[in-house]
């Protein structure tokens, strides 16, 4: 597996070396360039926090301000007075940790087995495994509504745990932590044998401690997904109390439909900035357990 | 409860392992061990799921009435022949796909080779264009839909200051697509542009100093050199593209909800609101078993192209 | 982390398997108010039903407006129905078909003093079927004529008030009043449509009072008469407002009258709750007429007990408790009732501390003298083929004819279908 390494490129531009003030230029360009073409992935976070501070008749306005005329810090309490909106940010927070703490056995598990376990029917169960990393929701939903329902298992929030565990994130993970228990040498864990560990010992006391790396990438990878959110929930839970971030997000109506913008810019600021920072500090992790499924098998 | 069924696990794999001290054989009870936990779950929520569907789909059923009846291929009869919706979700779909996947990677691409070179902020450029990929998706879609609105939408706002009349974006069906498109693109282009950028710093520099000193210009060197050597991941990046376009569920429910005048009604969203809407469940489980057949198709098709070439 | 791991999960397990399972004598009631006023009201009526039913807990469930219809069906086509909830008109038709709904009747007649014959005949009509009762309508709420009387004063006109006063009060008299005062300077528009919906899945909540009040309807029978001349006509005025007046608010836009961005509009009176921080004075008026006089609509919601709940019996005294005199008097501040005898009372004309008792006997005329929005079997299927069609009316050089042809031909399919 190769790590993405942010080296910097040691080859020169020649034809920048040529006049100071041509250099110069085609530095101001280059930055104007970039900056321009960040706009529309900048602009709407900038906007969501300016209408989070609107009054509800400011947002409506026209012309609209960047800049609220005055800051209503009180949108982000009535957040909490209109819908149970707390309760829903720990619910999104509780199912994300139990989704990401359940992919992250199962498919250290499952994906040790793939690497290090030769067992009859491996590979075919393998490529099986590897046909529902691809499929979208939609396909399975219709027959897993009925399955929940038969369970009793309508609005609570087991299938937004279940569903995501066993689909098509747990198989990205299962396929991560199988190539990365690929790339561990196979010495290693024969010294434990010899030591008397059982396989499940090797697993558990050399192997898994190794895939720090791996494991970090795959809980990432589930926390997000499992925080996004959205199909599911919206067909397993009626109950407000019940709503994740997501469905509560769009819930930010009057109670006759009618979007409430600066309500609903508050929720969804308290929604994204805590993630936007934990990703701004902890960026290059993040940035790699993406880059890491792009990793071709 | 389940630390039990948990120390049995173990306690049977230990059993099982100690008595055969060979590391690489005869292991075949404790490698279905390992898998079983992943391996039950998919059993239970992918294959039996799809397997149902296939049912499903023959019987006319609905929701309420709660009975359901052998049809036959009749939904599927209904779907390609009498359905002029259904036509309309295959365009809407192709459209939003064909539109889509290369504007996403030429613009992942772009990027990528913009941050492959040695600047000062690169780390802060890389920072912004991967920032909407950790955002919630709903959450993009509703400050979007906002954004977007005729008059008082910021983006009506900006076009104002360089003199141009913006459209009602979500409400004329062209401009729905449009938006909904580019909104999708620069959410996710940062993922391809990392994927492309672990793939162009892992490309020897060597390689591309030979060329320059060959005298090639900039576009050959691309040409020539980098772009051949970037096609495998172009290949990943497309499929995965390719396939995520199909899945577009979030965007279109909370920015347009498959209007206006169904212009971005697509396949997965018209699943669901047969299926959870409507609640005809024969009916939708067709239309998921065409989903299915398709990200099939596509997929092994692509995958059977790259073993061609390689 | 294996220890905290197991903990989290069983917890998540149990609080699950429990969610679903109703206890015995747990009511579970499901509502499309998230308001604190409404729902406390409600806790009244579970604590007051205890008296004579200690063990009995009654939880309301709220499930936002806009999927309420589809949640309740999905709980119910997964098996797991609550006990009984709210039911708005659209829906009484497909749902009685399905064989979803509990006749109450027998539970009604049972009940001492509930004088039955006192609900209006004409409100329980989409909720009776033979001898059979499906629902209690508790509210029966007409659409009325919101408008904002300080910028009324401000152009010096007459209110919508006076003008009925002298028969003046129609579509045409509102479309100038709607030009007069739109300001685009201000940012603020003549004229909101319902909840400033009226463009998409609400479209009918557009089209029906306009139509009506020309004489014209939807379907007669099994036959769309949307394409009649008379209903092109009258929808030709609203379209007009958009697109030649510029004074009504246009599609992917938001006025909104209750922050004074709009001067006229027209829903219902539980959205005057949302006047109460207004900076303008502001009154309510009878839907303006039409070529045929007056046609006013009323949305209604009744209280339903679904036929699987397991506490079916239970549910339906509950049903009984809630809309017997004293209760739907009680539900009067927030819903104009469907019983004659609450609704001619002095304590309905002073029920809604935010309506003058004048502007209550305008409400009540209303309902005396309405009709409820269309409804039937197929009604979701006919909205959805419809829905793509509809959007085409939004256009400045949109031919309404055409658009409406189209939509007729969808929606007579679905009026024959059985």
């Amino acid at each position: 597996m190769s790590t993405l390494v942010f080296s910097k490129s040691n080859r020169k531009d020649a034809a920048m070396t040529d006049v100071p003030w041509k250099r110069y230029l085609n530095r101001v360009l280059w930055y104007a360039t970039l900056l321009g073409v960040s706009v529309p992935f900048v602009f709407p976070f900038i906007w969501m926090v300016s209408g989070s501070l609107k009054s509800q008749s400011e947002i409506t306005a026209f012309p609209p301000t960047i800049i609220p005329e005055t800051f209503r810090w009180e949108n982000y309490v009535e957040i909490f007075q209109y819908q149970p909106f707390a309760q829903q940010y720990f619910n999104s927070l509780y199912i994300a940790v139990v989704v990401t703490i359940s992919i992250m056995f199962v498919a250290s598990l499952a994906g040790y087995a793939f690497a290090k376990i030769k067992f009859k029917g491996a590979n075919l169960v393998f490529l099986l495994l590897l046909s529902g990393l691809m499929m979208p929701e939609e396909v399975t939903i219709i027959p897993n509504f009925f399955a929940m329902s038969t369970l009793n298992l309508m609005n609570s929030h087991v299938p937004l745990i279940l569903l995501p565990v066993f689909g098509s994130q747990g198989i990205i993970a299962t396929f991560l932590m199988r190539q990365f228990f690929m790339s561990i040498p196979n010495e290693v864990e024969e010294a434990g044998i010899m030591d008397g560990l059982s396989r499940f010992g090797v697993f558990w006391r050399i192997a898994l401690p190794l895939s720090g790396p791996a494991l970090a990438a795959v809980a990432i990878l589930s926390f997000l997904h499992s925080w996004n959110l959205l199909l599911e929930p919206l067909v397993f839970v009626s109950d407000l109390d019940k709503f994740t971030v997501p469905l509560a997000l769009n819930n930010f109506s009057d109670a006759y439909g009618l979007p409430l913008w600066h309500l609903q810019m508050a929720a969804t600021s308290l929604a994204v900035i805590p993630v936007l920072l934990i990703y701004v500090i902890a960026q290059r992790h993040i940035v790699q357990s993406f880059a890491m499924t792009g990793v071709k098998g | 409860m389940l630390s039990v069924v948990l120390k049995t696990f173990g306690d049977l794999m230990s059993a099982l392992v100690s008595q055969k001290k060979n590391l690489f054989s005869g292991e075949t009870l404790s490698g279905w061990l390992f898998i079983s936990p992943m391996m039950f779950g998919f059993l239970c929520f992918f294959i039996i799921p799809v397997i149902a569907i296939f049912g499903y789909s023959v019987t006319e059923w609905n929701i309420l009435s709660q009975d359901s009846t052998f049809v036959g291929l009749q939904n599927y009869q209904e779907i390609f022949t009498e359905n002029e919706e259904f036509w309309l979700v295959v365009r809407n779909s192709l459209v939003f796909a064909g539109g889509l996947v290369p504007l996403n990677i030429a613009l992942a691409l772009v990027l990528a080779l913009a941050l492959n070179q040695k600047f000062t902020g690169v780390v802060f450029f890389r920072t912004v264009y991967f920032a909407p990929v950790i955002t919630a998706g709903a959450a993009w879609a509703i400050v979007w839909s906002f954004l977007l609105q005729k008059e008082s939408g910021g983006v009506n706002q900006l076009l104002a200051l360089i003199g141009i009349d913006g459209p009602n974006w979500l409400r004329e069906p062209n401009w729905a697509m449009f938006a909904v498109i580019m909104t999708r693109v620069i959410k996710n282009v940062g993922l391809n542009m990392i994927l492309y950028l672990a793939a162009l710093q892992s490309i020897s520099p060597d390689y591309v100093e030979a060329s320059s000193l060959d005298g090639a210009t900039p576009w050959q060197r691309f040409r020539h050199i980098i772009w051949p050597l970037l096609a495998p991941t172009t290949l990943v990046i497309s499929i995965v593209t390719v396939v995520g376009s199909l899945k577009v569920f979030d965007h279109i429910y909370l920015m347009t909800g498959g209007g206006p005048e169904s212009g971005t009604l697509v396949l997965a969203y018209y699943i669901y609101e047969r299926a959870f809407e409507f609640f005809e469940i024969g009916y939708a489980s067709a239309l998921a078993v065409i989903l299915f057949v398709l990200t099939l198709v596509l997929t092994v098709g692509q995958w059977l192209l790259k073993q061609k070439e390689q | 982390m294996i220890m905290r791991f197991i903990k989290l999960t069983t917890a998540a397990l149990a609080l699950g398997m429990t969610a679903g399972v109703s206890q015995a004598d747990d009511l579970r009631f499901t509502v499309w108010t998230g308001s604190e006023a409404h729902l406390s009201m409600l806790n009244e009526f579970a604590d007051g039903f205890k008296a004579t039913h200690p063990n009995t807990n009654i939880t309301f469930e709220t499930i936002p407006f806009a999927d309420y219809v589809q949640k309740i069906s999905l709980q119910i086509g997964g098996g797991n129905p609550p006990d009984m909830g709210w039911m708005l008109e659209g829906t009484a038709p497909t749902f009685i078909q399905s064989n979803i709904l509990a006749d109450v009747s027998d539970t009604l007649q049972a009940t001492a003093n509930y004088n039955f014959e006192d609900l209006s005949p004409s409100a329980m009509g989409l909720w009776q079927k033979d001898d059979a009762v499906y629902g209690v309508p508790f509210s029966t709420s007409p659409f009325v004529i919101f408008y904002n009387q300080s910028l009324l004063d401000a152009a010096g006109l007459d209110n919508p008030n006076e003008l009925h006063a002298k028969g003046e009060w129609t579509w045409g008299a509102l479309r100038d009043m709607a030009d007069t005062l739109a300001d685009a300077e201000q940012g603020i528009y003549g004229f909101e449509t319902m909840d400033g919906q009226g463009y998409d899945g609400r479209v009918w909540e557009v089209l029906v009072p306009l139509v009506r009040s020309y004489g014209g309807d939807v379907w007669q029978g099994d036959t769309c008469t949307l394409n009649s001349a008379t209903a092109v006509e009258a929808v030709q005025v609203y379209h007009d407002m958009i697109f030649k007046d510029q004074s009504a608010v246009p599609p992917g836009e938001m006025g909104d009258f209750f922050n004074g961005k709009a001067a006229l509009t027209y829903t219902q009176i539980s959205r005057a709750s949302k006047l109460d921080e207004a900076d303008f004075d502001w009154g309510i008026a009878p839907m303006p007429s039409g070529k045929a006089g007056s046609a006013p609509i009323i949305g209604q919601a009744a209280v339903v007990v679904f036929k699987d709940s397991p506490n079916r019996a239970l549910a339906e005294e509950f049903l009984a408790y809630m809309t017997n005199e004293a209760g739907v008097a009680r539900m009067a501040e927030f819903f104009p009732p469907a019983r004659a005898s609450v609704l001619g009372s002095d304590a309905f004309l002073n029920s809604n501390s935010r309506l003058t008792p004048s502007a209550m006997r305008i409400v009540a005329n209303e309902i005396n003298n309405g009709s409820v929005m269309p409804s039937h079997v197929n009604m979701p299927v006919i909205k959805s083929a419809t829905r793509g069609t509809f959007d085409k009316l939004w256009k400045a050089d949109a031919d309404i004819e055409a658009v409406f042809t189209e939509a007729c031909s969808r929606i007579n399919k679905q009026l024959t279908r059985k």
